[in-house]
């Protein structure tokens, strides 16, 4: 009940902004202004990697993963966009230690809130995905959890247990920045709000990661994530704001 | 915007509680046993000066945690959840005078079938316990009489598992 009322609002405020920037965009459209001067912005393909997460795999022994991105500019505002990926990421808490690995796509569009400056194309953005991730789980080690261990001494499981062909889809919300530093080059963070629409968990045990989406809460579907993007715009056709 | 921020911050900071297993959570069960007036089977009946111990496969005695001197009418055992069977020592009317411990001792022996089954992220894994055997070793200075073993499977210690006449 909690959860879905939270989702609720998740997506109420998501349409609330969409329709509020929607409105902004209505209204700048000034007839009044001469156009001896069109101003034009580049339309194309931007296709990227996730630098945080390459930084990762090179620096945490538990973690790998490769994530490339790619967004289309559909009309001055609105994005295509999506990621596609693959991640590996061992997860070893007191009582548990295991491996989840797989691939995720995430699709759907970015919405640009910022208004530039003359040809400029940076974006200060939000949007949203629909995340699919398929996977398989590794259950390396465990310890029997028992307050009244200190009888008997602590029973610590090492024999590993495989589970595969678990699957999971999510929606996201995203919020983030993007800048050209150099022509044609952008860079950009994000950060992420998201939550399970579906999973299928294995038996006598539980998703602990889900590749794409991140870890997992005992308290409810939701999960946070962030990107650092390192992409380039193949210009295709220049148009003129209109 | 401050709305996303908000948003944002309940989700990272509401998330920490996820990594402490409640105490309220049923990990691994203890075994439960009461103990009835032998005369009358269906009335409990205290036993003065109860005081369990556990018994290592080598016969030590090994303390029990939180088990302490007292008069009452039932007692939590902890398994052991790498074994198939644990021992214990229950002992009646159980003091130490001059340093020796006096009381009757009997000695009780369990034996089991055990699963380990998944609680939570936080908790990870309980063992629960299917009870095959339970079992009064006799002497020759008895204070429990007979058992019966009530529910085998042992999931929660809201069950008595196991009931002793004495």
């Amino acid at each position: 009940m909690k959860m879905t009322s939270m989702l609720k609002y998740c997506i109420s405020c998501l349409i609330g902004c969409l329709s509020v920037c929607i409105n902004l965009n209505a209204q700048e459209t000034d007839p009044t202004i001469p156009d001896s001067l069109v101003v034009k912005n580049k339309y194309g393909l931007r296709v990227g990697v996730d630098a945080s997460k390459l930084a990762r795999t090179f620096l945490e022994t538990d973690y790998s993963a490769i994530e490339l991105n790619a967004d289309y500019r559909l009309t001055y505002r609105l994005y295509a966009a999506g990621e596609f990926g693959n991640e590996e990421h061992t997860t070893s808490t007191d009582y548990l230690n295991s491996t989840a690995k797989g691939t995720y796509l995430k699709a759907g569009v970015d919405y640009n809130m910022y208004t530039n400056w003359a040809g400029m194309d940076n974006m200060v953005y939000f949007g949203f995905r629909f995340g699919l991730s398929n996977f398989d789980q590794r259950l390396n080690s465990y310890t029997i959890y028992d307050t009244n261990n200190t009888t008997w001494g602590q029973t610590e499981v090492l024999e590993g247990k495989d589970f595969k062909g678990l699957s999971s889809s999510w929606l996201e919300l995203i919020f983030g920045f993007k800048a050209e530093i150099l022509n044609n080059l952008f860079v950009g963070i994000n950060v992420q709000l998201k939550g399970r629409l579906s999973e299928v968990q294995p038996d006598n045990f539980e998703n602990i990661y889900i590749p794409g989406f991140g870890r997992t809460y005992d308290s409810g579907k939701f999960g946070v994530g962030f990107g650092y993007n390192i992409s380039y715009l193949v210009p295709l056709i220049k148009k003129a704001k209109k | 915007m401050k709305q996303f921020i908000y948003l944002f911050l309940i989700v990272i900071f509401s998330c920490e509680k996820d990594d402490i297993c409640p105490e309220t959570t049923q990990t691994t069960p203890r075994l439960v046993i009461e103990f009835y007036d032998l005369t009358n089977p269906d009335v409990l009946l205290q036993v003065p000066g109860l005081y369990a111990l556990g018994l290592s496969t080598d016969g030590i005695e090994i303390p029990i945690n939180n088990e302490i001197v007292t008069t009452r009418s039932s007692i939590e055992l902890p398994l052991k959840t790498d074994d198939t069977e644990t021992e214990f020592i229950l002992y009646k009317s159980y003091d130490i005078v001059d340093g020796e411990v006096i009381g009757n001792p009997d000695r009780i022996k369990v034996t089991y079938d055990s699963e380990n089954v998944y609680v939570s992220r936080a908790c990870g894994y309980k063992t629960n316990f299917d009870i095959q055997t339970f079992a009064i070793t006799t002497d020759t200075d008895p204070w429990m009489i007979s058992s019966d073993i009530l529910i085998n499977e042992i999931t929660n210690e809201n069950d008595i598992h196991v009931k002793i006449l004495h």
